[in-house]
């Protein structure tokens, strides 16, 4: 190749290769440069808000898919029927503003007056009905459809009265009522399901704006919000996924409001003097399963027992959580409106322990456990399975081993019932006992790691259909304390949330991971 | 000429088509996916009605059957996160692709050629040293490090660009300049290599001896032979960095293919992950086509028959 002679001019060849470059560089660039740029010369007031989250919306629709990153966003374009008070967690009124069981199977919703749709539809009892609808209607196969299917008639006599008719007692209906989005029945009749997925029309707080998938999405303000315009007139969602670069717009004064800081980054944040770290305590609880799936040492009450008084889950929360963690007694939160205020915490007690492995005839010294762990899902995932490993070594000699799973993996395993003998994992939005203790302690269901014995499940299977809040109450207190008593678990704690907040805007984290932008207000 | 193309795009689809199937067996083995998309209270039942929707409980020859006659016509079925066609989800992302990868290949090349040509005519001289310094530490500096580093210093401490997102010609600069830094460095560094192998011909010295301009020795004479290794880097540089800069379209909160199918492969979205494999493949296969193209029109001795 070296003796070839030079025929054309390099410089021009040269320069062709650039220009090609250039021009495929400049067809594409072109359209950036009729975007506006963010802030520049608009005042400060008018600067939108950003709240910068780890994904994009998965769509713009309500009701269809299961997702928690999408209703952040969207809950903020759509109201829900019910909501929970903000202080206390119990449900309180937002789009229904009085609810009421006629029987068993009956519940009776009284609907806010005046409310109306962002394309100007009223909002009525049909709004509701259409929506129920449009969630059992199979072939729109929405995630939701599991969660209404005890629905089985709905009636509305009036404009502002909806009668749900359930197939057997269902209390749980009222919870479901939390987080429906009424859609507007006038344009799904008149333009159908897609054109309201290209533009959400909500009753909510914002206005849909824009949506550029993977960039941002747009709202405004919704002057005739029901409940007074928002105070912060623009509001963009960005999706950042690299933790740093989420915190790096942060620090820069870029975005103003991001989830999930790191404890390690707390004291960074707060003396950054652009934002500052606002925290929450999360319905989220974070347990080590002991599962009993197959017959084991796990299988034994005592033993189960043992574990829990082996190990100091005081001290991890100083020491590896930082303090940013919330002991727990049993398997619900404090957060929790249904916890089981009776229950005390395991105590940290090495010699009950050992004793009641004695009881057991087995010897923690010659035993080898096997544990799965993810990393990076939950605060210091990884370094509280180690904790815990170390402390279970440590205290009774038992050998533990881990595996760290990669998140889908984790999920996997879990839902095969392939992992190790114990395995870690956090459970929320958790604010009932039926969603926590129903899901995870019975045998069959998706992501249970407790071959429940026969009375817990009897015991929950009993207490489903009760009505009754007192009574409901009751058996759900009972049942907490039998999951207590069995040691499901190794209790660990709810997490705290830290939210890193700009200092140009007030905003108060919730503890069940809901955005409310609406509720956000300027700093002077 | 026809015959030669004709057996070159026979051999893009053949490599294509093994890419996938590897993918499409690997991604098999870890499992599935169903269970991810689906809320975590899905009762068993409802798991079983999607898994059979998505043909996910058929056996495995059978899914791959369907899957090769979907792929054939284009259609790799729909992402099982976001509920849209996968090709089109991907295809929609291509631009902001293109645009990065334009903008960086364009730096390069406008840095690393010069460089890399005076780095060799001054051999041994203290520019040299300075561009092998500089080229070494750009190839062998993670991007990501260089990224998050250049946001600290430009935009968190300086305030000078955005430390992410598209739109503006401002959010364009640190991605740009980060993804270029690799690609310059390794052109630089071939430039200097295969110079300084064609400044020891014999007609470099015939050149300098008939008193030629030492300007034109080096870019007319020497530069346009020293091409063909430079030019086969380039082409394969396009059909990685046009497949997404994975890096860098993360670090940077970049809308590219390389995000989307990070993400994808975290989400175990196979639809996605396969339509990117597709679409990777086809482009690094094309511009290889492209590059070896390009040799016979840089050097008229190399023909295709």
């Amino acid at each position: 190749m070296n003796e070839l002679i030079p025929r054309r001019g390099t410089v021009r060849l040269l320069a062709l290769l650039l220009m090609a470059v250039l021009l495929l560089a400049a067809g594409c660039g072109g359209s950036s440069t009729s975007s506006k740029a963010p802030g520049g010369t608009a005042a400060p007031a008018e600067k939108p808000v950003v709240v910068a989250l780890g994904a994009d919306t998965r769509t713009l629709l309500p009701m269809k898919i299961v997702d928690m990153t999408t209703y952040q966003q969207i809950r903020n374009i759509y109201d829900t029927l019910l909501t929970r008070d903000p202080k206390t967690y119990a449900l309180a009124p937002e789009l229904a503003t009085s609810w009421r069981a006629l029987d068993d199977k009956t519940w009776e919703f009284k609907l806010r007056q005046g409310v109306k749709f962002h394309n100007g539809e009223p909002f009525t009892s049909e709004s509701v009905k259409v929506t129920i609808e449009k969630i059992l209607d199979k072939s729109w196969q929405s995630h939701y459809y599991t969660r209404f299917e005890m629905i089985d008639k709905i009636e509305t006599p009036d404009d502002y009265t909806v009668i749900l008719h359930t197939k057997q007692p269902s209390p749980i209906l009222l919870l479901r009522m939390q987080g429906l989005l009424p859609m507007p029945p006038k344009l799904l009749k008149e333009k159908g399901i897609d054109e309201l997925a290209k533009h959400p029309i909500g009753v909510g707080p914002y206005k849909f704006v824009s949506w550029t998938k993977d960039e941002k999405l747009e709202l405004e303000a919704n002057p005739d919000y029901w409940a007074g315009k928002p105070l912060i007139e623009k509001l963009v969602f960005r999706p950042i996924p690299e933790f740093s670069s989420r915190l790096s717009a942060l620090l820069a004064g870029e975005v103003d409001v991001i989830q999930n800081i790191p404890v390690s980054a707390v004291e960074q944040v707060n003396s950054s003097g652009k934002a500052r770290v606002e925290s929450v305590p999360s319905s989220r609880v974070n347990y080590i399963a002991l599962t009993n799936f197959k017959p084991g040492p796990l299988s034994d009450r005592r033993i189960r027992q043992a574990l829990n008084y082996g190990v100091d889950v005081d001290g991890i929360i100083k020491y590896v959580m930082k303090g940013h963690a919330y002991r727990m007694a049993g398997a619900l939160s404090n957060i929790n409106p249904e916890v089981n205020k009776d229950l005390k915490p395991y105590p940290f007690d090495v010699a009950k322990a050992k004793a009641l492995f004695q009881e057991a005839g087995v010897d923690p010294t010659k035993l080898t456990l096997t544990m799965d762990s993810p990393q990076g899902r939950y605060p210091m995932d990884k370094e509280v399975a180690q904790a815990i490993a170390a402390e279970l070594k440590k205290n009774l000699g038992i050998e533990v081993k881990i595996t760290y799973n990669e998140w889908g993996t984790h999920l996997d395993k879990i839902v095969k019932r392939q992992t190790g003998n114990m395995f870690l994992l956090g459970w929320g939005p958790a604010l009932d006992a039926e969603g926590t203790i129903g899901d995870l302690a019975v045998k069959d269901r998706t992501y249970s790691g407790f071959a429940a014995d026969p009375e817990l499940q009897k015991m929950i299977d009993n207490a489903r259909p009760i009505v009754d809040p007192v009574k409901r109450k009751a058996a759900w207190d009972a049942i907490q304390k039998k999951v207590y008593d069995e040691a499901m678990w190794i209790f660990l704690w709810q997490q705290e949330d830290l939210y890193g907040v700009s200092n140009r805007i007030n905003f108060t984290p919730r503890a069940d991971e809901e955005i409310e932008m609406w509720r956000a207000t300027y700093r002077k | 000429m026809t015959r030669y193309l004709a057996r070159r795009l026979l051999e893009t689809i053949v490599v294509v088509f093994l890419s996938l199937t590897a993918v499409f067996l690997m991604l098999h083995l870890t499992g599935d996916p169903v269970k991810l998309f689906l809320p975590t209270d899905a009762l068993p039942a409802q798991i079983a009605e999607v898994r059979h929707r998505l043909g996910f409980d058929q056996p495995i020859w059978l899914q791959y059957l369907r899957f090769v006659a979907g792929a054939a016509r284009g259609d790799f079925g729909e992402s099982l996160r976001y509920g849209v066609p996968a090709l089109k989800l991907l295809l929609e992302r291509f631009p902001a692709t293109l645009e990065l990868t334009g903008w960086a290949m364009l730096v390069s090349l406008l840095t690393a050629i010069p460089v890399g040509v005076i780095s060799a005519a001054r051999r041994n001289s203290l520019t040299d040293y300075v561009g092998i310094i500089i080229t070494v530490t750009g190839q062998a500096v993670p991007g990501f490090w260089l990224g998050i580093m250049g946001i600290i210093l430009f935009s968190v401490r300086l305030g000078w660009f955005p430390t992410g997102g598209r739109g503006t010609w401002e959010q364009l600069v640190l991605p740009t300049l980060t993804l270029a830094a690799y690609t310059a460095a390794r052109f630089a560094r071939i430039t200097r290599s295969t110079m300084l192998d064609v400044l020891s011909q014999d007609y470099v010295r015939t050149g300098r001896a008939k008193g030629l301009a030492e300007r034109y020795v080096l870019y007319k004479h020497a530069l346009k032979n020293a091409l063909i290794p430079i030019l086969t880097l380039v082409g394969l540089q396009l059909g990685q960095l046009l497949g997404g800069a994975v890096v860098t379209e993360t670090v940077f909160s970049w809308p590219g293919v390389g995000r989307l199918l990070v993400q994808a492969l975290l989400n175990r979205d196979f639809p996605l992950v396969l339509a990117g494999v597709f679409w990777v493949s086809l482009l690094i296969s094309l511009t290889n086509l492209l590059v070896d193209l390009a040799y016979a029109w840089v050097n008229p001795q190399i023909h295709y028959g």
